[in-house]
């Protein structure tokens, strides 16, 4: 539970995103051009590796290119047709370097692995 | 039987019988279930079987790979009842689709045979009652002689259609292109299927248009230009279709492209992209009208498209190399946004 260095600010291109292993933990980093946000590697959709499959567009816009899953960037909200908010590590800028905080690794809820939280199946947005 | 489907809008309940498909029968009851493919390759379909039982159609189906089968997860599109079942669908389930032609099993014969190039064939389909569909959209073929059931979408248009037009890429190991290269199916019934999926034409939207197509999936492309010029809609509006394929001799539906295009008034643009590296003898040519051009098609599309993109929509078909490389291409190069990309992801 702590802050972590992930990379270079120039290590991610701007409309680009790129993987990285933190402390064991994969995590994206995407240059929306007006900042940078710190995701899980996978679409909360069909768990498409978003290394490949997203894309950054017009107006802060990320898409998983497979079934078009997206959201804005910059505010988080969800584009139709997601129908699952994005999930994001809190992440800072300090002399050039972008520092993630990691609690725990973040994840979405494909497995429904407890029984008892069988609601899940369903999104929680 | 009685099915009874949970989903995030609420409970919603149809029937289906011992030999149809619970996507199938609730599609053609009018429930908004969700799919894409509806032949069991993307997963769309996914469902949890709370109660009752299932057998499946078809037990390698590439999408039950994706699946917690251990919880009961299925695939709506290769489940038949066994009894009486409840399934969570994790999606929006509304009954009554309304404004929209339901799909609907009907009885088709093959006639008009055509072989287009070495490894594509062209075929009308006789339907046993009229069909209305839109433009874009696809059905679901299956024949006794051939085991399971492939998507192919409508080459024509016209409303309350009585034959429909299907074009089919034979692939290595395809049982269903197999059957129809290697038998006499003149005269061969079909079950249909449709209308199904959401990749569609709709005039009203009053909006440029761009195809990117690869291979059999310009099938689509065919029947909205066919659904546009007859309504004369490139009068008013451009519209952009890259066709890719291999080379020369794997180009077909060249003249009826030019036809499209001779019909527009200007505001249509074809081009025909040759992948093969010896395609190089056509670049920068024209055929009544047809640009030809070396080169993959999305890359041929990103290239040709640049500065011109506009508010427009997007439809895309093909092999899914390409798709992802053409959706890709529309949201970076493009700046277009999901809800004008329209795709039907049968890969």
């Amino acid at each position: 539970m702590s802050w972590k260095e992930v990379c270079g600010q120039g290590d991610v291109a701007e409309n680009t995103l790129a993987k990285f292993d933190v402390d064991g933990i994969d995590i994206i980093i995407a240059n929306y051009g007006g900042g940078f946000r710190a995701i899980p590697p996978i679409c909360p959709h069909m768990e498409e590796p978003l290394e490949e499959s997203g894309a950054i567009g017009a107006r802060c816009i990320l898409t998983c290119t497979k079934h078009l899953w997206a959201w804005d960037l910059k505010t988080l909200d969800m584009v139709p047709p997601a129908e699952k908010p994005l999930k994001t590590y809190e992440l800072k800028q300090e002399n050039g370097k972008i520092f993630v905080f990691i609690e725990h690794e973040l994840t979405y809820d494909f497995d429904e692995d407890d029984d008892d939280m069988d609601d899940d199946f369903f999104s929680k947005s | 039987m009685q099915i009874n489907i949970q989903s995030k809008a609420g409970e919603c309940e149809f029937t289906c019988g011992e030999d149809e498909t619970l996507l199938h029968a609730g599609l053609r009851q009018g429930l908004s279930l969700p799919y894409e493919c509806a032949t069991g390759t993307c997963g769309s379909c996914r469902a949890r079987l709370m109660d009752g039982n299932v057998a499946l159609v078809w037990n390698d189906a590439p999408a039950l790979a994706k699946l917690k089968r251990e919880k009961g997860d299925i695939l709506l599109c290769q489940a038949r009842p066994r009894s009486d079942c409840t399934v969570r669908v994790p999606a929006n389930v509304l009954s009554a689709a309304e404004g929209s032609h339901l799909p609907e099993h009907r009885k088709g014969t093959i006639a008009n045979v055509q072989r287009l190039t070495r490894d594509v064939i062209h075929f009308d389909v006789h339907l046993s009652s009229p069909i209305t569909f839109k433009a874009g959209q696809f059905v679901i073929v299956e024949s006794k002689d051939v085991p399971g059931r492939r998507a192919y979408s409508i080459v024509n248009y016209q409303p309350d259609a009585e034959t429909i037009a299907l074009v089919i890429k034979r692939k290595p190991g395809g049982g269903f292109g197999n059957w129809l290269f290697d038998t006499n199916v003149e005269g061969q019934e079909l079950d249909v299927f449709g209308p199904l999926g959401g990749a569609t034409f709709h005039a009203e939207e009053n909006k440029d248009i761009i195809c990117i197509a690869g291979g059999s999936g310009i099938a689509g492309m065919m029947s909205i230009l066919e659904c546009a010029t007859s309504q004369d809609y490139f009068r008013n509006h451009k519209g952009y279709v890259f066709f890719g394929v291999r080379s020369a001799a794997d180009a077909f539906y060249v003249n009826e492209l030019a036809r499209f295009v001779e019909a527009s008034n200007g505001g249509l643009e074809v081009t025909i992209a040759f992948s093969d590296e010896d395609a190089s003898f056509v670049q920068n040519g024209t055929f009544r009208g047809v640009n030809l051009v070396g080169g993959f098609v999305h890359e041929v599309a990103e290239k040709a498209m640049e500065d011109r993109y506009s508010d427009m929509i997007s439809y895309i078909a093909g092999p899914a190399p390409m798709v992802d490389g053409a959706i890709r291409m529309l949201v970076t190069r493009g700046g277009q946004t999901p809800d004008r990309i329209r795709f039907d992801k049968f890969s």
